[in-house]
């Protein structure tokens, strides 16, 4: 199968459409959403994979501790927090060590076997760093139907790395990943929080070369249709 | 209208403004009749609107086709307790993608369905659980329930008509058995994401222990075109048993992939070779999974008469589910995708039920053992078997989900697994 034409930034096929990548990702409606003030009702709801980590941050300070005190008005039960709360302290760590889980126990009043428990039952929370750009690669039936496994094969060759480790400049983890509902848009991969679409293996390259030169923290200004 | 691409056989209502940034927007929405149904609901009793619901026969669009109106009319009438409407936004269904456009080009349109459901049913509190992955979509989403917060059709006085209702957007973290309704309470609680065992059903005890109503975002999405217009003009559409529209998202192998809004009982010969253009390449078609990976695979010869409904696809020996059509062309190695597709339960499964946890991986491994040429005639009779010991035995539905693809690849396709036994011998 080939790439669509039109697929900018692979942002995803946009067929008939004549759309950009801001307005299929929905950038140009969210505008920046700061990380301060904002309606606690959505306060969960942040992009957590950011590319620069401090997996010594604390937990919890400034503006994440004003998400964190709103997030919990939410819920009748602390317990109820307990995701959201783990999803920002990855935010902000970058993944969740035991001392992580540890700590957001103490902020719960959760014990740490609890947290545990649970944290290990997610698979988005990561156990262990992941590298500055997480490459998640669906392989599952729709796109595996259209190529996936090359293009999972290929992220490997081309970072040089083993699946799930960290390359070797750090800036690369590729995982195998289940259907990301992108199924019309085959092969689907998740980089840190977005989704490139209708990747093909031949597109590879070019994908990683934009991630490592980029320097804003938007990886994907380069578009296909350019 | 279909994205991304449109066809003048689709009935566009739930996606008729797909593509278009503009409606995000709440004076977009606004624009194009959003909050209509809302301020109509809100003129009308409780009841009224669950009638008008029930009339309408609108089916649950996450997998199972539940009566909406009739689970609404389960949550008692008269409780002091606190009720909850819970929006499943969890869609990872292989081959599903229909929910993360409604939410990423109509986020009002299910704000609006959330409402009206929350006050048909008395609750004053409503989550929506979003996929975790679904990071772009989710923002979109938050941006326009703020949105709707400052507009005050969210909040203490919705529209002045002094009714409270909250809505949380909450992101999961990742476990497809978090869209089961009840693992889904469970993971939303702050607890492991397994299934509960049935009775008590959601509407008497269901999320913190009270009653619950849990819908799927399509489901929703629906609910503000059929409070406005009425059940009579949704009944235009659709079957008997099956009224309204549908989104069907289509994958695999045809031209032009994608979800397209279909009325119920659409031809799925139709759907594949008129509406996406075709299987690719000229192909013959092999095999077509009607309704997500959990559902039986249709053959080539079961796909000819195959109506869309959901007493259409079971009388072809199939169901509808969440209407995700997965098309395979004659190019596919079926007992491959098989394998892959019980992997992924068997990473998925919540491990709480023997036959389950043993038996995805079971399955797995003799589906690997096939591939790889070791396989033998027994094994089929053993993945048979196995296959009729995980059917019904356990707490939630996942574990027969492996059954069906399984037993049904085996009875239509069970030429690819010789095939795969022969070339064992021969290389053995
Ligand atoms: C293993 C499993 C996974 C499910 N995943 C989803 C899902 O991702 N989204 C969804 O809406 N329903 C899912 N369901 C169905 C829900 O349990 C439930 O029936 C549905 O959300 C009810 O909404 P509806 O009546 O509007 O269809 C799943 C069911 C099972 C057994
Ligand atoms: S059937 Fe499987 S997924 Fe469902 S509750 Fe049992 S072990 Fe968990």
């Amino acid at each position: 199968m080939k790439a669509p034409k039109f697929n900018p930034g692979w942002a995803g096929n946009i067929g008939e459409y004549e759309l950009t990548e801001a307005e299929i990702r929905g950038e140009d409606f969210v505008g920046e959403r700061p990380l301060e003030g904002g309606h606690p009702s959505a306060s969960a709801t942040y992009p957590y994979m950011l590319e620069t980590k401090d997996p010594k941050a604390k937990l919890f300070e400034g503006a994440y501790l004003e998400r964190f005190e709103k997030i919990v008005t939410r819920y009748p039960e602390m317990r109820a927090a307990l995701l959201p709360t783990l999803s920002l302290a990855q935010e902000v760590r970058g993944y969740v060590s035991p001392q992580t889980m540890d700590e957001v126990a103490e902020l719960l009043e959760l014990s740490s076997a609890y947290v545990r428990g649970v944290a290990t039952f997610y698979t988005m929370y990561n156990k262990s760093p992941v590298g500055k750009y997480l490459i998640q690669v669906c392989t599952n039936i729709s796109c595996n139907l259209c190529g996936a496994e090359d293009v999972l094969r290929t992220f490997l060759e081309e970072t040089g790395t083993e699946l799930g480790e960290i390359s070797g400049d750090g800036c690369f983890s590729v995982v195998e990943a289940e259907c990301l509902a992108g199924c019309g848009f085959p092969t689907c991969v998740q980089i840190n929080s977005k989704y490139f679409e209708n990747v093909i293996a031949e597109d590879v390259p070019e994908i990683l070369a934009t991630l490592r030169n980029e320097q804003s923290t938007d990886p994907r200004k380069k578009s296909l249709k350019e | 209208m279909g994205y991304p691409y449109s066809h003048a056989s689709e009935v566009s209502i739930i996606s008729k403004h797909f593509g278009d940034p503009d409606a995000r927007t709440l004076e977009g929405w606004k624009k194009r009749g959003g909050y209509e149904g809302l301020q109509k609901a809100l003129q009308m009793g409780p009841e009224e609107v669950i009638e008008l619901v029930k009339d309408s026969g609108l089916r649950g669009r996450g997998g199972a086709g539940f009566p909406t109106g009739l689970k609404w009319s389960f949550m008692p009438k008269d409780s002091k307790k606190p009720h909850y409407l819970l929006c499943n936004a969890d869609e990872s269904e292989p081959g599903t993608f229909k929910d993360r456009e409604l939410l990423r080009w109509a986020p009002h349109q299910l704000i609006e369905g959330c409402a009206i459901g929350a006050y048909a049913i008395g609750a004053e509190q409503i989550y929506i659980y979003c996929r975790g992955e679904f990071f772009e979509a989710n923002q979109v989403l938050a941006k326009a329930v703020e949105d709707a917060y400052e507009a005050g059709i969210l909040g203490q006085d919705v529209f002045g008509s002094g009714k409270r209702i909250e809505l949380t957007v909450h992101a999961g973290a990742g476990a497809y058995i978090c869209g089961e309704e009840t693992g889904l309470m469970n993971s939303l609680e702050g607890r492991r994401g397994e299934p509960r065992i049935k009775p008590p059903f959601p509407a008497a005890a269901g999320l913190f222990g009270l009653p619950t109503t849990i819908n799927n975002v399509e489901t929703l999405s629906a609910i503000p075109h059929i409070v406005a217009k009425g059940s009579d003009w949704y009944r235009k559409w659709g079957t008997e048993d099956s009224p309204g529209t549908k989104l069907f998202c289509v994958s695999g192998h045809v031209r032009r992939p994608g979800n397209y809004e279909l009325p119920l009982g659409f031809p799925l010969k139709e759907l594949i070779n008129e509406v996406c253009g075709g299987v690719v390449d000229g192909n013959a078609l092999k095999a077509v999974i009607p309704g997500g990976s959990s559902v039986p695979i249709l053959s080539a010869d079961q796909v000819e008469d195959c109506l869309l409904s959901y007493e259409g696809v079971q009388e072809a020996g199939s169901m509808l589910g969440c209407a995700s059509v997965i098309v395979m062309d004659e190019t596919t190695d079926v007992v491959h995708q098989v394998m892959r597709m019980s992997s992924f339960y068997a990473h998925e499964s919540c491990g709480q039920c023997t036959p389950c946890r043993e038996g995805t991986a079971w399955v797995t491994n003799i589906l690997k053992k096939l591939l790889a040429g070791k396989g033998t005639e027994e094994d089929l009779t053993t993945l048979m078997e196995l296959t009729d010991q995980m059917t019904g035995t356990t707490i939630c539905v996942l574990s027969d989900s492996v059954a069906a693809p399984v037993q049904s690849s085996i009875k239509y396709f069970r030429e690819d697994y010789q095939k795969l036994i022969k070339g064992g011998e021969v290389n053995g």
